[in-house]
Parts: structure tokens; sequence; C-alpha cells
């Protein structure tokens, strides 16, 4: 086991990257439900996870598949990213504290429809969407 | 006669633990045994997520300590914490293949939706992200073990915040846990 200095850099990336992870599976929840093509588009990202496509009884993940593959994707490149930009930096846990635990107060809000449609509501009007 | 009573309450102690582990399981593993055809799914979902729910709960014991700095065994700690992030993926993997038959044809979620749609409305649509939350979680938790080795006993601001990681990791786990019971109890696959 190395004893390196400790610095808190790459907590705070280990920490951030998941909370990026868990927007992006919100952000593409509320869009694949906007439209037939937009859904198509999402699900087509997770294609290549077993159980993504097929019907019948043992049916399929659907686009719930491309979901993940794109949180996924967010969650493990944000982690390289960051890790490697503040491995050597000493950032505040106690500033980040709040910011962590209130954005996962919100992306799980973000997931209770009747709490989040509303909102959701708001924005695609704003966007004409 | 104190320290046959400390070997005592300890045999007791493991031996409780082992029972309600043993008896929990019986939750998810006799499912296997349901009349579906999709009970091999059933039975690997809930095998899968009691031992995760398990090692997690744990785990929350632990974590109070770092909260409160209290020094505990790293060494122990980092390979529980590795068995629970190996737990939680099998959880997240196995609730792929489940959620696969849930939407499959004639299956729960057709059921719920003509009959008590809010379920899978408000409910499964919670459930089936939240459930994703704990794995990288608590793989974020093993990562900062492993990483930093024994040197993260000299930062008490780090300690507390891992603590607090494996407490909303199992929170999570827990909501996924329940929800997905209801969800079971409603229409099983």
């Amino acid at each position: 086991m190395n004893n390196i200095p400790v610095y808190s850099g790459p907590i705070i990336a280990a920490t951030l990257a998941p909370l990026l992870g868990f927007y992006t599976l919100m952000v593409t929840h509320h869009v694949s439900r906007i439209s037939k093509p937009l859904e198509q588009l999402i699900h087509s990202y997770g294609h290549w996870i077993p159980g993504s496509l097929g019907s019948g009884p043992l049916g399929s993940t659907g686009s719930y598949s491309g979901k993940e593959a794109l949180a996924l994707l967010v969650w493990l490149v944000s982690w390289a990213v960051f890790h490697s930009l503040w491995r050597k930096q000493d950032l505040s846990v106690e500033a980040w504290l709040p910011i962590f635990s209130g954005g996962l107060v919100i992306v799980s809000l973000g997931f209770i429809h009747p709490v989040v449609d509303p909102v959701i509501g708001l924005i695609r009007d704003m966007l004409g969407v | 006669m104190i320290e046959q009573h400390g070997t005592l309450s300890k045999t007791l102690v493991r031996t409780q633990a082992a029972l309600a582990l043993f008896v929990l399981l019986w939750l998810g593993g006799l499912d296997f045994f349901f009349p579906s055809h999709f009970s091999l799914q059933a039975g690997v979902h809930g095998l899968s997520t009691i031992s995760a729910m398990v090692a997690a709960t744990f785990l929350t014991h632990r974590a109070y300590h770092l909260i409160r700095g209290v020094h505990i065994n790293m060494r122990s700690l980092r390979y529980w914490a590795l068995a629970a992030t190996v737990l939680n993926f099998f959880g997240a993997v196995s609730g792929n293949w489940v959620y696969m038959r849930y939407r499959g044809e004639g299956g729960a979620k057709d059921w719920i939706l003509a009959h008590a749609p809010s379920f899978h409305n408000v409910m499964m649509e919670f459930k089936e992200f939240v459930s994703l939350f704990p794995f990288p979680l608590m793989l974020a938790v093993t990562f900062v073990l492993f990483y930093y080795g024994d040197a993260l006993a000299t930062r008490r601001d780090l300690l507390s915040f891992v603590g607090l990681l494996m407490l909303i990791a199992w929170l999570f786990l827990l909501l996924g846990f329940v929800s997905g019971l209801t969800l079971a109890k409603l229409h099983f696959l």
C-alpha cells in the first residue's frame, strides 16, 4: 500500500464524476420522453449492451440501455479527466460537501415525475420543444 | 468468568448475523422455486441485491466510526468495501436482466400499468435510475480506500467524507431494494 501525500483532489474527482453520470441519466431520460426519434437516438447508444434490443416475453431494456451507456461514458471519462487534473491539488472538502449532497437531492427529485414534470414542462415551453 | 462471557457474546453475535443473513437470503432464494419461466432471473437478482444490502448495512457501522474519527482496521474496511462494490455491480447487472422481463410481453409493467399505473409511472421510473447510484458511489469509496491507503487516516475530513459516502450509497440501495420488493409483491416476473 502506497502512503502517498494525501491531497483531496482525487476524492472530489471520484465523487463529482458519478454525480455527472447521474445527471446524464436524468437529462437523457427526460429528453427521451420528448419524441420517438429522440428516444431512438438515445437507445442507439446502448445497442451494444446485451438485452438492449428484442421483444416477446423476454423483452429488452430498450432506451434505458442508451441512458446507461451515456451515463457510463460521462462518469468514466470525467473521472479520468478530473483525477488527472486534481490528483496533486488540495480542494476544499468542506465546500464540496454541500454541493455534492445538494446535487444528489436535486438529481433524485429529477426522477420523481409528479415533482419534476411541471419543471420539465416549463423548460420545454421555454425551448419550444 | 468475564473472558468466558466475552467469548459467548462474540459467538452469539456471529451466530445471529449468520442466521439473519441465511434467513434473509430466502427472500430472494425462494424465487428460484416460484412457478414462472423467469424464476432464474428473479432468484439471481434477489440474492445479489439482498447480499449487497447486507454488506452495505454492515459497512454503515464502520461509517459511523470513520465519521467520529475512531481508529478502525483500514485493511478490513478496504476489503469489505470491495466486496460491497462487487455485490452492487451484480445487483445492477442482474437488475438489467430482470428489467428486460419486466418490460416484456405479458410482464409486470403491462399488468401494473393496467391495474395500478402510479406504481410504474412514479415508483418504477424512480427506482430504475436510483438503483444505479450505489455501485459508482461504493466504487468511489473503494477506490479512495485503496488509493490513499493507510495515509487516509491522517485526514479527518476525508475519513468523514468516506463515511458519509457509505451512508449515502446505503440509502440509495435501500430505496431501490424496498421499491423493488414492492413492485415484485404487486406482480412477480
